[in-house]
């Protein structure tokens, strides 16, 4: 079976974009816009993770319960 | 093949727009150093060369750099055809079609539009005193862009690569 890592590659790549853009913002003397695109950014990696993991659980749920 | 080219042009738009902004910081600071050169030219033409309004605009217009230059030519024009009553609307009708195209504030127009009011309508002694007053307001200006300028022309570049980057990402 192959597995497919595109989206770990995805969510790596969001966080690290996420916390350069802090530095930067933070950098500039901008702290509240850091805080709030660190959020925002977090918000996307919780999209994405929810995501798959409800995608689990459909698998989950079909193997086991056989719906 | 298609999605990489995508991706690229993507990337690419966003830090020209990035870019963009940040030119914004660095041009203000340049073309505030022009119009406060302006202004001391036109000191000079007024208290010391005693030159009619328009021809010493057009004398200051050509001496300067062009985008700020062009105001003044664009002032001293409306003045010569009649277009304006008095200096304060040419000035004023000249900063209402050139501002958009300078990378200058609400802040500079007020000063400028202030000091409009007393260009030609005073003595030299007054014209002198408003003109040193707008000098000294611009170069507080000048500092302040100065200090935005550092601070913020490079955020705004990395800002727009990043956030390219990131739609890039999320869209792969």
């Amino acid at each position: 079976m192959e597995f497919d890592l595109t989206p770990v590659f995805q969510i790596g790549a969001v966080g690290f974009i996420t916390a350069i853009l802090q530095s930067v913002l933070k950098q500039a003397g901008k702290e509240d816009v850091a805080h709030w695109a660190t959020l925002v950014g977090f918000i996307i990696v919780l999209y994405m993770v929810a995501h798959y993991v409800g995608d689990l659980f459909t698998e989950v749920k079909r193997v086991f319960l056989f719906s | 093949m298609v999605k990489l080219i995508g991706a690229l042009m993507i990337l690419f738009s966003a830090s020209m727009v990035g870019w963009q902004i940040s030119s914004y910081y660095a041009n203000r600071p340049v073309q505030l150093r022009s119009l406060l050169l302006a202004l001391q030219m036109l000191e000079t033409e007024i208290v010391y060369g005693l030159t009619p309004l328009a021809r010493a605009f057009v004398k200051v217009g050509r001496r300067i750099s062009p985008v700020i230059g062009k105001l003044f030519l664009l002032a001293a024009e409306l003045l010569r055809e009649e277009q304006a009553q008095s200096a304060e609307e040419a000035l004023r009708l000249a900063m209402e079609r050139h501002w958009p195209q300078t990378a200058l504030g609400k802040q500079e127009k007020d000063v400028l539009t202030s000091l409009g009011l007393v260009l030609g309508s005073s003595d030299r002694e007054d014209q002198q005193k408003h003109l040193r007053l707008a000098v000294t307001h611009l170069r507080g200006l000048l500092e302040e862009a100065r200090a935005e300028q550092m601070k913020y022309e490079k955020m705004y570049k990395s800002l727009g690569f990043l956030g390219g980057l990131l739609i890039v990402i999320l869209m792969f």
